[in-house]
C-alpha cells in the first residue's frame, strides 16, 4: 500500500475523531450554567443579519429561474397548472435548505473560522482562558448555537422568498392571482414534506458552526493558519452539509416520509 | 539615576515569606526541542522576581506553565500550594482570577473597545459590581496606564506601545495577587518603559502583589527587580540581586549586563 495514501487516511481518521471530540465537548460545556446569554444574541443577530441579504437575492432568483425553466417541460405535457406545486415541493423540500446551508458554508463558515483562528494566533483564547473565563464557552458555544437556531429561520425566509418569485415566474405568461398560486401550493404540500427539511435545517446549521469553530479553535502556524482555517471550514462544511442530506433523504425514505 | 531617588525601590522581601509559586525538575519540550530542562524557581510573597534569558529561552513557555496554558511534561508546578496541572477546570478558573497574566503581544480582544477589554475580565464578579463601580474600576486601570482618553478606541486605532499599555491595565484590573509580566517595557520609548517599570513597583507596594517579570531591558530589571533569575539551557543557571550579577564575570551572565 502506497505510504502517502496510507497516512492521508490515517490523517483523515484523526480529523474525525478530534471533530468528535470537540462536538462532545460542546454538549458537554454547553449545557452547563452560566450561560452567555448576551453573546448568544449578538451572533444570532450577525449571523442572522451577515447572511439574510445574499440568501434573499439567491433565493428569488433560484425560485424564478425553476419556474421560468420548468414551464416548456410542463407545457409540453400540459401541464402548466402543476407549476406552483412542483416549483414548491423541489424550493421546500431540498433547493431551499442546501442552498441557504451551503450560502451559509461559505460566508458563516469562513468567518468564523477565520475570526477564531486570528483569535487564536494572536493569543487573544489563551487571553481569556488565563482571565478565567471560559473561551469555549464564550465563543465556541454561543456561535454554534447561534448558527443552529438561525439556520431554519433563514430557510423558512429564503422558502417564502422563492415562493414569491415562482408567482412572479408563473405570471410572465399566465395570470394567476396571489391567492390561486399560494391555494395550489398549499394543496400540494403535505406534512411530510416540511417536517423533514426543517429538520435537516438544524443539522446543517449545527455542522457548519462546528466545523467553523474547529478549525479556527485548533488552528496553527500564523497568519497562514487564519488563511487555511477559513478555506478548510468552508470546503469541510459544504461537504459535510451534501452528506447529511444524503442521509437525511434515506431516513425520510425508511421512516416513510417521502 | 536621580529618578531613582524620589521613587521608592522595590520592596525588600522578608525571608521568611510565604512562597506562592514554586517549580520543581521542571521540564516542557516541543517534540526535539527541550525548552526546560529541569528548572526550579520560587518565587516570595510581594518580591518581585527578574528572569533573564536570550531570546528563544523559554521564558514565556516557563510563565504559560505557571497559568496552565501548557502542561510541563515532568515535574512539580505550585500556584498558591496548589498544583496547576492537577486542577479541575473550575479550580483552575478560580486560581486563574487571582492571577494577572501579560502578554508578550498585549493579546488584546481585536472586536471589543478599550473598555469592554477591560471589562472583560470583571464578567466572572459581574453580578456583585453595580455598573459605577466597573466603570470606575475602567478608569482608574486606565489612569494607572495614562491613558484614559483612549477608553473608546479600538485596538486597531492603537499604536503598539498603547497596546502594550491597555494589555498592562487589563492584567491589573482584577488587582491579582501573582502578576506575571512578559516583556512589559519592550517596544515602548525609553520614558514609557521607565514609567512602566515605575508602575510596577507602585503596584508591588501598594497591593502587596508577588510578580515575576520577563525582560530583556536592563533599565526595567534595575528598577523593579528584587532578585534576578538568568534563565540559560533550560535551567536556572544563577540567581543573584542586580548588583551581584552585575559584578559577575561569568560568560554567561556577563553578555546581559553589558
Ligand atoms: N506552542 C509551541 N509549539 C512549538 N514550539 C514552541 C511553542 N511555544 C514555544 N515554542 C518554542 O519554545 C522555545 C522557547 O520559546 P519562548 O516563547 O518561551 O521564548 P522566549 O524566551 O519567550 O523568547 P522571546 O524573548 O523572544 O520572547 C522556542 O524555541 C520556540 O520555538
Ligand atoms: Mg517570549
Amino acid at each position: 500500500m502506497p505510504r502517502q495514501e496510507a497516512k492521508a487516511f490515517r490523517d483523515f481518521l484523526l480529523e474525525v475523531g478530534s471533530i468528535s471530540d470537540f462536538t462532545a465537548r460542546f454538549f458537554r460545556e454547553g449545557f452547563k450554567p452560566r450561560y452567555e446569554w448576551s453573546e448568544l444574541i449578538r451572533q444570532c443577530y450577525v449571523i442572522g443579519y451577515k447572511t439574510l441579504p445574499l440568501v434573499g437575492v439567491t433565493a428569488f432568483i433560484m425560485g424564478l429561474v425553476l419556474t421560468v425553466q420548468s414551464r416548456p417541460t410542463l407545457e409540453e405535457f400540459g401541464a402548466e397548472s402543476y407549476l406552483p406545486s412542483m416549483v414548491a415541493l423541489s424550493m421546500i423540500r431540498e433547493i431551499g435548505p442546501v442552498i441557504t446551508a451551503l450560502i451559509c458554508a461559505g460566508k458563516i463558515g469562513s468567518s468564523i473560522g477565520a475570526e477564531l483562528g486570528s483569535m487564536k494566533v494572536t493569543e487573544q483564547i489563551d487571553a481569556m482562558e488565563v482571565s478565567g473565563t471560559n473561551p469555549f464557552k464564550y465563543l465556541v458555544v454561543t456561535r454554534v448555537t447561534a448558527c443552529t437556531l438561525m439556520l431554519p429561520v433563514l430557510v423558512v425566509i429564503a422558502d417564502c422568498i422563492s415562493l414569491y418569485a415562482a408567482y412572479i415566474g408563473v405570471n410572465f405568461k399566465d395570470v394567476v392571482s396571489l391567492d390561486l398560486f399560494f391555494s395550489k401550493v398549499f394543496d400540494s404540500l403535505v406534512f411530510g414534506d416540511v417536517l423533514p427539511a426543517m429538520i435537516k435545517t438544524y443539522f446543517f446549521g449545527f455542522a457548519i458552526g462546528i466545523i467553523g469553530c474547529y478549525k479556527g479553535y485548533n488552528s496553527t502556524k500564523g497568519t497562514e493558519g487564519v488563511g487555511i482555517a477559513a478555506n478548510s471550514a468552508v470546503v469541510v462544511s459544504s461537504l459535510v452539509v451534501f452528506i447529511l442530506d444524503l442521509i437525511a433523504v434515506q431516513i425520510a425514505d425508511i421512516l416513510g416520509l417521502t | 539615576m536621580e529618578h531613582l531617588e524620589i521613587h521608592p525601590p522595590p520592596k525588600p522581601v522578608h525571608p521568611s515569606a510565604e512562597v506562592m509559586v514554586r517549580t520543581r525538575d521542571l521540564y516542557k519540550s516541543f517534540g526535539d526541542n527541550h525548552v526546560l530542562q529541569g528548572f526550579n524557581l520560587d518565587l516570595f510573597k510581594g518580591e518581585n522576581l527578574v528572569v533573564l534569558g536570550k531570546s528563544g529561552s523559554g521564558k514565556s513557555v516557563l510563565i504559560k506553565c505557571l497559568v496552565g496554558l501548557l502542561s510541563p511534561d515532568k515535574g512539580l508546578v505550585e500556584v498558591f500550594g496548589q498544583e496547576i496541572p492537577k486542577l479541575n477546570q473550575d479550580d483552575l478558573d478560580h486560581i486563574r482570577v487571582k492571577i494577572g497574566f501579560l502578554f508578550q503581544s498585549s493579546a488584546l480582544y481585536d472586536s471589543m473597545t478599550v473598555r469592554e477589554n477591560l471589562e472583560f475580565p470583571l464578567r466572572r464578579h459581574w453580578i456583585s459590581k453595580t455598573r459605577d463601580e466597573v466603570d470606575e474600576l475602567v478608569i482608574e486601570a486606565l489612569d494607572n496606564v495614562g491613558l484614559k482618553h483612549a477608553v473608546d478606541l479600538m485596538p486597531s486605532e492603537l499604536s503598539g506601545g498603547m497596546r502594550k499599555r491597555i494589555g498592562l491595565a487589563r492584567t491589573l484590573i482584577l488587582k491579582p495577587d501573582i502578576i506575571l509580566y512578559d516583556e512589559p517595557t519592550t517596544g515602548l520609548d525609553p520614558i514609557t518603559g521607565r514609567e512602566i517599570s515605575r508602575l510596577i513597583v507602585d503596584i508591588q507596594h501598594k497591593y502587596n502583589t508577588s510578580s515575576i517579570i520577563i525582560t530583556h531591558d536592563m533599565g526595567c530589571a534595575r528598577i523593579v527587580a528584587n532578585r534576578i533569575m538568568v534563565l540559560v539551557n533550560g535551567i536556572c543557571y544563577a540567581v543573584g540581586s542586580f548588583e551581584e550579577l552585575k559584578n559577575s564575570d561569568d560568560p554567561n551572565i556577563k553578555p546581559f549586563f553589558d
